[in-house]
Parts: structure tokens; sequence; C-alpha cells
């Protein structure tokens, strides 16, 4: 019973498990994608903040005026936009970086375990 | 394919090891792993070695928590086989070594959600469900091809418990003489095991982000809107919504397509009840799952309520005022399409209701921000009639009343939620009532409205939380004051002893008493044709010898009061245009046969002196004895399944009088009377024929005319009770009355003249001179009476 169970264990940690960390990348990738927006962020990336603009009148003071008004939007909706968007890639990063550990280690862990302690046990 | 299921396979070994190790187990493990990991910082900060062995045995406990967490407690689907496909739950509650039959697997499996979904909803207890299943292995074998069927029918990667006991079910004989006796069927545990089949896949969704913490960056404030509207999409988001059978609509779809297309505004076109609104939440439930035209990704539907707005502006200056911000907010958002339920309420000046098109047609012309309107087809067209610039901007999308499968898989999904909110059980017995009951006695609505509105007033007649198809009746009962539900013992004595009671006030005429008797037995029995009224007569007869009397006698004694009778005279309705009337659908049509039968669809209708209607009206009756209704100028069909149709006519009276001074019998000259009236011309052979009987009234003699006194007596005594005053009349002063009254072209109709002036005037004038004092009883004699 114990060694078909190990069996099994084993058989699923080598197998679908280790291909499961491997799956993880797109989805923890895309999910945070996701979260912060990446796709709308970069299409709306010189868009105004939240729509505030200015309506130009008729005097070139006035459109002078609304021009630079609309210029201050672009330039907040722009930096928030960068904010978020380099948030989201440090995000990425530190999702790549632990994944990647996640998928070297899942091997190794199973025959870790009883190395760490053996070799704890000797001092 | 007669695949077995395997219980010592490595699928099911893993099941049955998830579940022993459990929740509980899980958090041991990952406790223990915890402790482990505190104990070796602990120690590595003591400086001893033993802390790496400590991490070794937390790593013992965290991975058969990652295996039991990724792969034991679900243990996914591996191949399209039986046994790579059999549920996790149906896997860990049948034991390996036990006989697999089909009543040995229900008692394994009866106790999981899925199985009481199925014997719950069709009201039965295990036992009776344990009591029809075979336990021939054999049978288990037919059962699991069903269910694997059912499983594919529902794109269930997994054969779910439900789907089993569906299979164990459908085919089991016995069971189904069981659901006969409850009044179900095998196709209602089809229905069944689909509506499981939606809830699960609707689990098995994984729903979408709707854009994430940037979507609106792009987009504008909307406060005004966020003040006087509701904001569907994020109702939906944050509360979740289950719109998911008409996500993919004609409707939907057609809405989707007229704003790819550039529309600027659309007309959901429909009857109330028919899911306008519905659709609009779909829609919603499309933007949010991302399953859009680019142009309407990310957008949000906002709902203005017209009654709302008109509520907290100051005046007319301020609800345009408001209008226009709002409007003016959403075009300057850029993601919002403003959704106007019940939109006549914007064109239209009333109390809770203004004039907004002007303002709205200069908005959709500038095509600004995209809008739907949800409105009938009737108000649709008050709008083209009123503004009709406006009403050719709007791109119309006419919604379909769903058919029986779709009204009924919408009735299930809502049934979940009306379930959850008021803690009941509905019935899947319940759940046709209302289908069908809503159909014949809500014509105001389309479905699957209406029949979720019944569905939803029955709740409030649930017995012990359990809400039954007499659940449904009493609820349509009470709405509608007909009698839908099984006799009750008092009524069935009654219905047994009707004549008994008619007679009570109708002197003979003892054929047409029975036959009318016999046809509201048969109705209320439920063994008479559903969809034609309850009975159909036409009285024959002179003047005053109870055929009204008889229809009067009907609406008190079956019907509970006399006011349940439509009586129309038919002299009334002579030209062709009076047909119109008849038919009219205004609110203030008092004349209206249809709004009166709308208003009460259990009565006797009346029609006095057939014989004087315009022929065109009577070419109405044959659709109304064949159908069971009429149509009205909108079109909308008006129920007299729940009526008795009464028609009278004097016609031929003088033959009948003198075939009964001649001494024949009724009987003997009923069906040659019938034949000439035809010949002459009177009546058409075709209505004739469509009434349930033709009775013929004969003339009363002067005894029964003498009952008829002693019966207008008991009224008058009946009156001066409030006085506690009796009279009585001696056999000479009724023989007097009678003399009086009597009056052979005018039957009984003079003797209510005759007593009035004799009896009532001489009490009257007795009262006023002290003669007669409370308390007293008084005899009145020939000699007393002055006509």
């Amino acid at each position: 019973m114990m060694v078909m169970l190990a069996v099994a264990f084993f058989s699923w940690w080598y197998g679908q498990g280790w291909k499961s960390v491997l799956d993880s990348y797109d989805t923890r990738l895309k999910t945070s994608g996701e979260y912060f927006s990446v796709k709308q962020l970069l299409r709306t990336l010189f868009a105004p903040w939240r729509r505030i603009i200015s309506y130009s009148g008729t005097s070139l003071a006035d459109r002078f005026k609304a021009w630079g008004d609309n210029i201050v939007s672009r330039v907040v909706g722009f930096t928030v936009r960068c904010i978020v968007l380099f948030a989201s890639l440090l995000f990425a990063v530190a999702i790549i970086i632990f994944t990647t550990i996640e998928l070297l280690a899942w091997p190794l862990l199973p025959v870790l375990a009883p190395i760490l302690i053996f070799v704890g046990l000797l001092g | 394919m007669n695949e077995s299921i395997d219980l010592k396979s490595s699928r099911a070994q893993q099941a049955r090891l998830g579940k022993r190790i459990g929740k509980t187990g899980y958090v041991i493990l990952l406790s223990f792993s915890a402790i482990c990991v505190v104990l070796g910082i602990m120690s590595l900060v003591s400086g001893s070695s033993f802390a790496i062995s400590l991490v070794g045995l937390a790593l013992f406990g965290i991975l058969p928590a990652i295996w039991w967490k990724q792969q034991l407690s679900v243990v996914p689907v591996t191949s399209p086989t039986l046994n790579g496909r059999m549920s996790v739950d149906v896997l860990t509650r049948l034991k390996p070594g036990q006989e697999l039959n089909p009543r040995s697997v229900w008692e394994s499996l009866n106790g999981h959600w899925q199985a009481a979904f199925f014997s719950n909803h069709l009201l039965l207890d295990k036992e009776s469900v344990a009591m029809a299943l075979s336990n021939n292995p054999a049978d288990f074998t037919q059962a699991i091809a069903v269910a694997t069927k059912l499983a594919d029918d529902n794109e269930s990667p997994s054969v779910e418990v439900g789907f089993i006991v569906a299979g164990l079910l459908l085919t089991s004989e016995p069971f189904t003489q069981l659901l006969s006796r409850i009044k179900s069927q095998p196709a209602d545990v089809e229905s069944m095991a689909d509506w499981l089949g939606r809830d699960l896949r609707e689990q098995r969704t994984i729903h979408q982000s709707f854009g994430g913490i940037g979507r609106d960056w792009a987009f504008g404030y909307t406060p005004l809107l966020n003040r006087f509207g509701r904001n569907i999409s994020m109702s939906i988001m944050n509360n979740g919504a289950h719109f998911g059978w008409l996500t993919k609509s004609e409707g939907v779809l057609a809405v989707e397509s007229a704003f790819n297309n550039h529309a600027s505004a659309v007309v959901l076109l429909g009857d109330d009840g028919i899911g306008k609104s519905s659709s609009v939440y779909a829609l919603a439930q499309r933007m949010i799952e991302g399953n859009v035209v680019p142009s309407l990704a990310y957008h949000q539907i906002i709902s203005l309520n017209a009654t709302d707005i008109t509520s907290r502006a100051r005046g007319q200056g301020d609800l345009e005022q408001i209008m226009i911000s709002l409007v003016n907010e959403a075009s300057r958002a850029g993601h919002v399409v403003l959704f106007f339920d019940n939109a006549q309420l914007f064109f239209a000046e009333g109390p809770g209701t203004f004039d907004a098109s002007q303002i709205l047609l200069s908005i959709v012309q500038a095509q600004a921000v995209p809008m739907i309107f949800a409105m009938s087809p009737s108000d649709f067209q008050r709008l083209r009639t009123s503004n009709q610039s406006l009403a050719n901007q709007l791109t119309s999308v006419v919604i379909q009343e769903l058919p029986e499968p779709s009204v009924m898989h919408v009735l299930e999904d809502t049934a979940v939620g009306l379930e959850n909110n008021n803690h009941v059980l509905i019935s899947y017995e319940a759940l046709r009532e209302a289908y069908h009951l809503s159909g014949r006695y809500n014509q105001d609505q389309a479905y699957p409205g209406k029949a979720i509105k019944l569905l939803d007033q029955s709740i409030a007649h649930a017995n012990n939380s359990v809400v039954t198809a007499a659940s449904v009746q009493q609820s349509i009962e009470q709405s509608y004051g007909v009698k839908v539900g099984s006799v009750a013992p008092q009524e069935a004595d009654a219905l047994l002893h009707l004549e008994d009671d008619i007679h009570k006030r109708m002197i003979n005429q003892t054929y047409a008493v029975q036959a009318v008797s016999s046809a509201l037995r048969r109705a209320r029995a439920g063994v008479t044709n559903p969809k034609r009224p309850i009975g159909s007569f036409m009285f024959l007869g002179p003047t005053g010898v109870g055929k009204t009397e008889l229809a009067k006698a009907i609406a008190a004694t079956y019907f509970g009061a006399e006011e349940a009778l439509i009586r129309l005279d038919m002299s009334e309705y002579q030209q062709p245009d009076d047909v119109q009337r008849l038919l009219a659908t205004g609110q203030n049509e008092t004349s209206s046969l249809l709004m009166s039968i709308r208003k009460q669809p259990f009565t006797v209708v009346l029609f006095d002196e057939i014989e004087k209607a315009h022929p065109n009206l009577l070419n109405l009756f044959l659709q109304l004895l064949d159908e069971g209704q009429l149509t009205d100028n909108a079109g909308k069909a008006a129920s007299f399944k729940d009526a008795v149709i009464i028609a009278t006519s004097n016609a031929g009276a003088q033959s009948i009088r003198e075939r009964i001074a001649q001494g024949q019998s009724l009987d003997s000259f009923a069906s040659e009377f019938t034949d000439e009236l035809i010949n002459g011309g009177q009546f058409k052979p075709e209505l004739i024929n469509r009434f349930d009987d033709i009775i013929l009234f004969r003339p009363l003699t002067a005894g029964e005319l003498a009952q008829v006194v002693l019966l207008m007596m008991n009224e008058v005594n009946q009156t001066l009770s409030n006085q506690n005053i009796t009279v009585e009349l001696t056999p000479a002063a009724i023989a007097k009355i009678v003399e009086q009254g009597n009056d052979p072209r005018l039957g009984a109709r003079p003797m209510r003249r005759a007593l009035q002036k004799a009896v009532e005037d001489t009490i009257a004038q007795r009262i006023l001179k002290g003669q007669i004092n409370p308390g007293d009883h008084t005899v009145l004699d020939a000699p007393d009476l002055t006509f």
C-alpha cells in the first residue's frame, strides 16, 4: 500500500505536478497583466487623465489655455500609467524569477527532504 | 459501450486517499511544517545544527500538502473513458468490493447534494426512491450509459453524482410509475439533469477580470450618473448574475450588432415580462466577460429611472437640466451606455414621468452616447405618433417570446435565487404549474416574466417552506378568483348537491338546472376540454320563466356571488360597429366584454336576447365557444376558459307555450323545436351546434308561481329581519297575488311588481301607522291586500 502510494506521489510530482508549475508562468503573468490593465494602459498611454479636458473658446488666449490644460491632463495620465506599467513590469519579473526558482527546485524537493534531515542529524 | 466503474483504479484509490486526508489532514500537514520551520529558525538562532533537519521535516509536511491540494482533493479527469472521468465524489462514496446495482449505488450517493437536488425537487423521500430501484447489477450498466450521455449532453468533463442519479432514475420502470403517481414524468428528471448541468457549468466558468485597476483611467468621472442612475455592470460585477442563458440570444446579439454598425440608439420592443431588461443585463454580462465587439469593450451600462429623476427635480426646467447634464456626462465619460427602462415614461407628461423626447432626439442625432430604450410595441407606436423623428432614429430590436423549454430554463435558474433568498424549496411540479397557470390566466404579460411573477407570489403560499403545485394554484386562486386547486371535501359535497342549492332560489326547470350543474361538476373534476369554456348553454323559452334567474343562481351558488355575472343585453349590439365596443381594450371601456372577463375570469357570461345581436357578433361567438378565447383590437387574447357561457333567447316562445298548452312535454319536442329555429333562419346551425346544450324552459304553472311568491316573500322577510318583523301570507293571499301577477306573455316577471304593490306597500303603511312593531309576526290574508 505504502509503495503504491509512494509511486503515485512520485509519478504525480515529476509528471503532472511539475508540468503545472510550468503552466503557471502563463496564468500568473496573464493574471498580473489583467490586474494592472497593461493592454488598456498601453493603448491609452497618452490619453488625458480621466478625460479631463478643456474646450477651447474663440480667442487665441482661450485656445492656448485649453491646449495647455489638455497637455497637463495628458502628462498626468502618462505619468500615472507609466508608474503602474513599471510596477506591473517589476511584478512580472518577480513572477518569472519566483516561478523559475520553483520550477528548478521542484524536482529537488522530495530528494532534499531526507538529505536535510540526515545532514542535520549528522551535525 | 458497456464500461463499468473500476473502484480499484489508481484514480479511485487517490480519490479515497484524498478524502481520508481531507481538509483537516491538509491543515495538520501545513501546521506541522510551520512548526518545524519556526523551530528550525529558533535552532538556527541558537546555533544548533538540528535546524537543517527541521527544514527537512517541514518539507515532509509541505510536499504531501501540495499533492493533496493539487491532485488528491480534485483527482482531475485523465481520459474520456468512464473511469478516467468519473467524478471524485462518486469514487469516494462507492466502496471497493461493493456490488454495484441501482439500489446500492443510490444508497451510497443519496447523501450528496446532487442526489438531494433530485429527490427534494421531486418531493420524494430517499426510501421511496430506493424501493423503486432494482438490485440487479445489469441494470446499473444501463444507468451508467444514460449518465455518461447526460454528462456529454451537458458538456461536463466528469460524470457527476447528479448524472449517475438521473441515470438510475431514468432507467427504472418502477420509478417511472412512482413519478406518474406524483403527476411527474421522466422528462422532468431529464430537465432537472439539464438544470444541474447548467449550474455545474456556471460553477466551472472562470470569470475574467473586467479590466483591472487602470480600466477606468481613460474614461471620465460620472458623479451625476452615479447619483441618478443604477450601474448595471457594477451591480453584476459585485453581486454576480445568471444571464448566461441569454447572453447569446438573438436579441442581445442584435443590440451588439446594431452598435457595431454605428447605431446610436437601440429600442428593445416587447411586451411586459418578455425579457427586455434581462437582455440588457445579459449584454452587460457579455461586456464584463469581454465577449463584445471592441466598440463596447469596457463599457458600463447605466440605467436611468424616470420616476427617480422626476422626484429629485424641482420643476420642468430643472428636469431638462438634469437630463442634459446626465447625457453630457455619459458622453464625456466615453464608456457609458445609457439604458432607459420603461422608456415610455420619458416620453409622456404625467405623475412620475416627463417628456424628454426633444432632448433625447438631439442627443441621438448627435450620436453622442450609445443608448438603449425598452418599451412595448404599443408605446413605441405612440412615440411614432408623438415624435416620429425620434422614433425613426432608433434601431428597433424585437424581443421574441421564448418557447416553453427556454421559459422552463429561466424558471429553473430563477428558482435557485428564490430558494436562496426566501429559504424555501421549490418543487419541480411548482415550476411546471407556474408555467401553465401563468399562461392560462395572465394575458397582460409575456413569458417568462409572468411565470416568474407567479412563482414569486406562490412563495407566500409555501407549506412548511416547500413551494408545491398547490402553492401556485392557491396564488392563482387568490389573484384571479378562479378554482384550479384540487377539490376539497366540503366543495365536493357542495358540487354534488348543486341542484339542491340552485333550487333554493329556482322553481322547477329541473332539466336546465341539472344540465348546468353537471357541466360545472365535469369542469371542476377536470374531465372537460380545458381549452373551451366550462360550459356553454343556450336557454330558450318565454319571458319570465327563470332563464336569467338560473344564470344568477349559478353565479351565486358556484361562482361565489351574484356579482360574478357579466350580463350583456344583445339588443344594444345590433349595429356592425358594436362588435368593436365588445372588443375594446381601454381601461375605461366599461362596456368591453374583454376588459370585464380579464378582471373577472371566473364568472358567468350572460348574453341576453342573443337573437337581437348583429350577425357579425354571432361570428365572434363561434370563436369564443370553439377556442375559449377572444382577441381584442390590440391582438391580445382574453380567456373564457373559466367561464360559463349562457345565451338566452325568446325565439319561438309562442310555439313553446302552445305545445305545453297542448300537453306536450319539453323532452318530446325539444329536438324538433331546435330544427324549426334553424330552418326558420333564426339561428345558424353552426352556432347552435357549438353550444354544449340547448335548454328549453317551459312556462310556469299556477302552482309553481305560488312557490315563486313564497321565494319572493323570503326575500321580503330577510329585508325586514333588521326590524325583527316577520310576515306570512295565507294560501288565499298567495293565490290572489298569483292571479294578479300572472301574465301568460310575461311569465313570472309581473309577480314581483304585484308583490311589491300588495305586500310591501301594505306592510309599509302598517309600520308607519304603528300597527306593526319590532318583534311582531304578521299574517296577511287576501282581503288585506290591495292592488
